[in-house]
């Protein structure tokens, strides 16, 4: 049992005891919850400068025993190990869910005022999925958790959401469930193939092990990349397979939204950068420009039917659809700069989306509406709330000085730079950096600009709530705020464990492995005409 | 035109550069200490009617400072100068005749003017990858110096101003005044560091922030729709130019990476500039027109102008500021510093004259046909910026540099001078809604007429010189750009009189908002126009040297170049046009600003009720009112289209693609069935459910991974011996 258990298992643990919680000790509950996920928070942190000390050679918290075993190395069997650890890339990720956990219990305690022992529980429940995910260096743990954290948020939309929760809970759930199960096809497949390639008579499913196959042939990791695709490319969503997440979020409850867009959809992308382009990289090579097609359809799309919302929760929504498009254009430019710019986006999304999602939750919670015709001039009424949302809203637009601009600007500049990619995706992709401010600015200025605008007998101060935001809700918004600065003044807090990691872990396999394509990398439009005559 | 072959800035110092004082360093990091000083006010609550006290503090130390790096990169310039010509740079600190033998010898020789850089690395910002990063350094040489003068000087007379400006008639500060002076500190900032940058991602770093900062600015009246939909326009026309700016970045990226040895950036100015020589023109020309995208929304020119008029919403110190001396230069004072890539792509240079002709014209010919005094000024910016375009098209960036400078002054006065007005006469800012403002304001009107002067090219006064050299350069290039050049000036006299007499002469008439007894302003923001009206008058003297003329005549006695142009001769700009102005072309200048100016006194000298021009231009006086209804166009081309794309994109998503994805959803109906049963069902009924998927799961990997390990097994017996 190691701090990495600890933060998995504690949450779950609790999850059980506020559950069954004697009705006396009901009024605790949320303050019990948040207490937990902040023990997990400074577990958190303290994994994290662990990770920076320990260097990129090693795991941190490494934890591994037999979970199920079956048959035995001369008969030939399976074994499924718990095996848990910690990187750079899935530390960074445990770091951002450890943040976002008690922001989330938190932003709950006005919201939430029915049925709270079960909620907190499954709030509970899901963090500990959250980091299992991340933990797992198991292929079968890695899955069991993906799927353990479907159910918590299962009963999370369709219990406390909003007016259409039972339709977009199973939509939700039946969408990625279906996906997944081809990409637990495809693992099952990739481990067999790995123990006939190695001479192994035991399958296993030892996340190193498959990420250094040698010998798959082209056809195969095409086709593997596909089933990987099924599972990871609806839950990050790209483009065509989306539709389930603006219903999802748009019925969550504010806490279930910022867990789903700060932290579940990086289940996606982090699937693709730890399966599909360390296990598949011919796969990878093959359908880099697919997939990045694909991610900037996503990009244009997204911000485009965001523009046009008037619910603002469904607008963020959607607005996630167009930046986890630029997360997987920047993975899928397989540069160095890109991959790290991916993972540096997924955290960035995480903070700023996860923040927009929380305000939008302070404001319904005071005006029982989303609607931007309903709504105007909030500025007048709520300068701090004004002044936070400004932040987080060019927080994601992208302006330099903050967070989103360091992942933006280098997905953006490896898609342009990038052999398998080239000049033409940047610029593509670069769209987004204006319409992504249209959509922003659309709904900062119709949400706070403009004469005040309130729907009658609003706003609600019956919980507790003043008019602008109370202590509370600032102490929520006030570490996002502080982390969107440092981020974009230094990012390389995050950055520099982050590179030797991804080198050694991702970069080396592409690298290893573009070399023996058979078509030369395409080239660069402008780069014939290079002539370094004189300097 | 006579383009002199691309100078190579190779000879650019780039690693053992000098390293600025740490202290002059700073010089960025005292406004925005300021602003956030002012933001600890906010939150506790307390002395937020003494937030300009923070920020007028923290710009006039960053104007020191800045007046202390121009001194510091002058004695580096001399001191480059005395190891390469020792006789030259003696000739530079001692008087300006000899100065002028040795500049002249120097033209004559055509040798390039030692390049002199200061640089100051501070912390490496983002790593591209490990191989290459973007640090936070600055870059500092005598274009920099100059620039940060002019912003820091003219922020700190326009934060002045702004103290008295803010207030109500009793003077209590007006709501939010102190988020006023925080975005004000916060612009100085921003500004300081685009200047100072010595890469590209700082630079767009600064160019991205001053964008934030002219947003907020305009929207600082929130509550009115006009203000909100202006700022709005505003982030969005840049960011339209951004793009461009950011796919040039890419590009030029792209293109350098390759030569570069290791430990070099390729993103540094320094070496970016040093390889730029080895680019083919097509890569050059590329570069440039996309970066050029970004100077053509940052400084309002065609087709990106639209945004600029609009601005005028915000608070008047901020026009003067930000949209007029400081933030819109911003994309002159790009192309300059990157001259080294225009100069390589002669379609570049067409391309940055063609648009700097054609806005110069048209944005006049729309000032000519207005009635708010804000915007009017604002086309007139406009059309300044243009000039200075056409300077640089045409190979002579420190000519746009200097008018940059000599406009920064004149410009700023005229808007503050706006704002006095705009204070006194209740908000209203409408000419035909008051006249004969000489009486009930003199101090204004007296310092309006300076700033009028200037602007329009009167004899003598700052903007004479450097309008003249820009007309000049364009002459040179081709007779009918200068033209166009002079019948622009001539509208610019005509349009800034025909302003000055509406407001200030004829008979007294006030509208009903200024109240009973319309003062002048308090003697804060008299002061500070009092400076600018100086520098109006004086500032083009440092670009001027006293010659012994060359036909006796008294203009020619006074010449464009001086001390200005030596300053900035040792900066990355390059200049390959002509130097010297023909005395006859001063004369005509001349002639044309005051033939504005008598014409605009014939017409409006007595403010006439019932406006003379729509009748005498007719139909093109309506287009010019109506702004050539671009706004319109715009619309109806872009951003309805859009909408409706988006619109159409929704009504897909709801439709067609998430028809689809139901469709196949729909095909196990069983599971749906299944999952319909759960969510009703009870939380028992659901782990049950769990339950035996897992033993079902179990099961089935058991009997299929076992089935594969046995034929594994088996085909590992039979292949035995």
């Amino acid at each position: 049992m190691n701090a990495l258990d600890l933060i998995i298992f504690l949450p779950l643990v609790a999850a059980l005891v506020v559950w069954r919680l004697p009705d006396r000790f009901a009024a605790a509950v949320p303050h019990i919850a948040l207490g937990v996920s902040l023990a997990t928070l400074v577990v958190g942190l303290a994994l994290w400068f662990e990770i920076g000390r320990a260097g990129q050679a090693e795991l941190v918290a490494q934890h591994e025993v037999s979970w199920i075993s079956l048959g035995d190395s001369d008969a030939g069997g399976l074994t499924i190990r718990y095996h848990v650890g910690l990187d750079a890339i899935s530390g960074a990720l445990v770091l951002l869910t450890a943040t976002l956990v008690p922001l989330a219990v938190a932003c709950s305690f006005s919201a939430i005022t029915h049925r709270q022992r079960e909620y907190y529980a499954w709030l509970l429940a899901l963090t500990s999925g959250m980091f299992g995910v991340f933990a797992a260096r198991d292929v079968l743990l890695f899955y069991v958790f993906f799927e353990f954290t479907l159910i918590p948020l299962y009963f999370l939309i369709g219990i406390w959401g909003g007016a259409q929760r039972r339709y977009a809970a199973n939509k939700f759930f039946l969408f990625t469930f279906a996906g997944s199960v081809i990409t637990f096809a495809g693992i099952l497949y990739l481990a067999i193939r790995a123990a006939q390639l190695t001479g192994d008579r035991m399958v296993t499913f030892d996340m190193l092990r498959l990420s250094s196959l040698p010998g798959l042939s082209l056809v195969e990791q095409r086709w593997l990349f596909i089933a990987f695709f099924c599972g990871f490319a609806i839950k990050v969503p790209l483009f065509p397979l989306h539709t389930w997440l603006p219903l999802a979020h748009t019925e969550a409850p504010t806490a279930g939204s910022v867990l789903l867009a700060g932290v579940l959809l990086k289940l996606g992308t982090y699937g693709f950068l730890r399966f599909a382009l360390p296990m598949t990289p011919d796969g990878a090579i093959w359908w880099a420009q697919p997939m990045a097609w694909l991610a900037i359809a996503g990009i244009v799309y997204g911000a485009l039917v965001s523009w046009v919302q008037r619910d603002i929760k469904k607008l963020v929504a959607y607005s996630s659809v167009s930046h986890l498009g630029f997360c997987m254009l920047g993975m899928f430019s397989l540069l160095p700069v890109g991959l790290s710019g991916s993972v540096l986006y997924m955290i960035n999304h995480g903070l700023s989306t996860g923040a927009l999602f929380l305000v939008v939750g302070m404001v319904y919670e005071r005006y029982h509406t989303r609607d931007v015709d309903q709504l105007g001039g909030l500025a007048l009424r709520m300068p701090i709330l004004a002044a936070f949302l400004m932040l987080f809203t060019f927080s994601s637009v992208g302006l330099p000085g903050l967070n989103g601009f360091v992942s933006e600007f280098t997905v953006l500049f490896a898609a342009f730079n990038s052999p398998a990619l080239g000049p033409w995706f940047g610029a593509l992709g670069a769209t987004g950096i204006l319409l992504g401010a249209v959509y922003m600015l659309y709904m900062a200025g119709k949400l706070l600009f403009g004469p005040l605008r309130e729907p009658p007998n609003t706003p609600d101060l019956a919980r507790g709530l003043t008019r602008d935001l109370t202590r509370r809700e600032i102490a929520i918004l006030a570490p996002l705020a502080v982390l969107v600065v440092l981020l974009g003044v230094a990012p390389r807090i995050v950055t520099d464990p982050l590179d030797p990691v991804l080198d050694a872990q991702v970069m080396r396999r592409i690298e290893g492995r573009s070399a023996r394509r058979d078509a030369p990398p395409p080239a660069l439009v402008w780069s014939s005409s290079v002539e370094p005559s004189g300097t | 035109m006579p383009i002199v072959a691309a100078t190579s800035l190779a000879q650019l110092p780039d690693a053992a550069a000098p390293l600025i004082p740490w202290y002059a360093a700073t010089l960025p990091f005292w406004p925005l200490i300021a602003a956030l000083a002012v933001l600890l006010t906010l939150i506790t609550q307390r002395g937020r009617t003494q937030a300009h006290k923070f920020v007028v503090g923290g710009v006039g130390v960053a104007a020191f400072l800045a007046l202390h790096l121009f001194f510091v990169v002058l004695g580096e310039i001399q001191r480059h100068q005395s190891a390469e010509h020792p006789a030259s740079a003696a000739a530079v600190a001692a008087d300006p005749h000899t100065a002028e033998a040795a500049h002249d010898s120097g033209h004559d020789n055509h040798a390039p003017a030692p390049k002199t850089v200061l640089r100051f690395p501070l912390y490496r910002w983002i790593s591209l990858g490990g191989e290459h990063w973007i640090d936070v350094n600055f870059f500092v040489d005598s274009l920099a110096g100059m620039m940060l003068v002019t912003v820091t000087f003219v922020g700190l007379m326009v934060v002045i101003y702004a103290v008295g400006y803010m207030r109500d008639h009793h003077g209590h500060p007006e709501p939010g005044y102190e988020r006023f002076f925080a975005f004000l500190g916060l612009f100085i900032f921003s500004m300081c560091m685009l200047v100072l940058a010595g890469n590209f991602a700082l630079l767009y770093l600064g160019w991205e922030l001053v964008g934030l900062c002219s947003y907020l600015l305009i929207g600082f009246y929130y509550q009115k729709p006009e203000a909100a939909a202006a700022a709005k326009k505003a982030f969005l026309v840049n960011r339209i130019g951004d793009f461009g700016f950011a796919l040039g970045i890419f590009a030029l990226y792209m293109f350098i990476s390759p030569l570069v040895q290791p430990g070099e950036n390729p993103l540094d100015y320094a070496v970016a500039f040093k390889y730029a020589a080895a680019l083919s023109p097509d890569q050059c020309t590329l570069v440039s027109l996309l970066l050029l995208c970004g100077a053509l929304g940052k400084s309002a020119q065609l087709p990106l102008h639209v945004w600029l008029p609009d601005a005028m919403e915000g608070p008047t110190p901020v026009s003067a500021l930000i949209h007029a001396a400081t933030m819109v230069t911003a994309g002159v004072y790009m192309v300059a510093r990157c001259g080294v890539f225009f100069v390589g792509s002669p379609i570049a240079l067409t391309v940055v004259t063609a648009i700097g002709a054609a806005t110069a014209i048209f944005a006049a010919s729309m000032a000519m046909a207005q009635y708010d005094m804000k915007r009017i000024l604002a086309y007139s910016t406009i059309s300044q910026l243009a000039y200075m375009f056409v300077g640089l098209g045409c190979g002579a960036p420190d000519s746009a540099i200097f008018h940059l400078y000599t406009h920064a002054f004149f410009k700023a006065l005229l808007f503050l001078c706006a704002g006095s007005v705009m204070h006194a006469m209740g908000g209203v800012i409408d000419v035909r809604q008051f006249s004969g403002l000489r009486a009930v304001l003199p101090q204004t009107c007296r310092l309006t007429r300076i700033g009028c002067l200037a602007l329009a090219g009167f004899p003598l006064l700052s903007g004479f010189w450097s309008k003249d050299e820009i007309v000049h350069a364009a002459f040179e290039t081709s007779p009918l750009l200068g033209a166009l050049m002079l019948l622009t000036a001539l509208m610019t006299a005509y349009y800034t009189f025909r302003m000055f007499f509406l407001a200030f002469g004829g008979p007294t008439r006030l509208p009903p908002e200024a109240g009973h007894h319309p003062h002048e302003s308090p003697a804060i923001m008299l002061r500070p126009l009092a400076v600018l009206a100086f520098g109006a008058i004086f500032a083009g003297y440092l670009g001027v040297r006293l010659s012994a003329s060359r036909d006796g005549s008294f203009l020619g006695f006074l010449a464009p170049g001086g001390f200005f142009h030596d300053y900035l001769a040792s900066s990355t700009i390059i200049r390959t046009a002509g130097h010297e102005g023909g005395a006859w072309l001063m004369y005509l200048s001349s002639l044309v600003a005051v033939t504005g100016i008598v014409a605009a006194w014939v017409r409006y000298g007595y403010a006439p009720l019932f406006d003379p021009d729509p009748a005498t231009f007719g139909r093109a006086w309506r287009w010019w009112h109506a702004k050539y209804y671009v706004d319109e166009c715009y619309d109806r081309i872009f951003v309805r289209p859009l909408r409706r794309l988006g619109e159409a994109c929704f009504g897909a998503d709801r439709n067609l693609v998430d028809g689809l994805v139901n469709l196949v959803a729909a095909v196990p109906t069983g599971v749906g069935l299944a999952l319909r049963s759960l969510q009703r069902g009870s939380l028992q009924a659901y782990g049950l459910g769990m339950a035996i998927g897992i033993v079902a799961l179990l099961l089935w990997w058991f009997a299929s991974a076992g089935g594969v390990n046995a034929a594994l097994a088996l085909a590992a017996r039979g292949s035995l011996p």
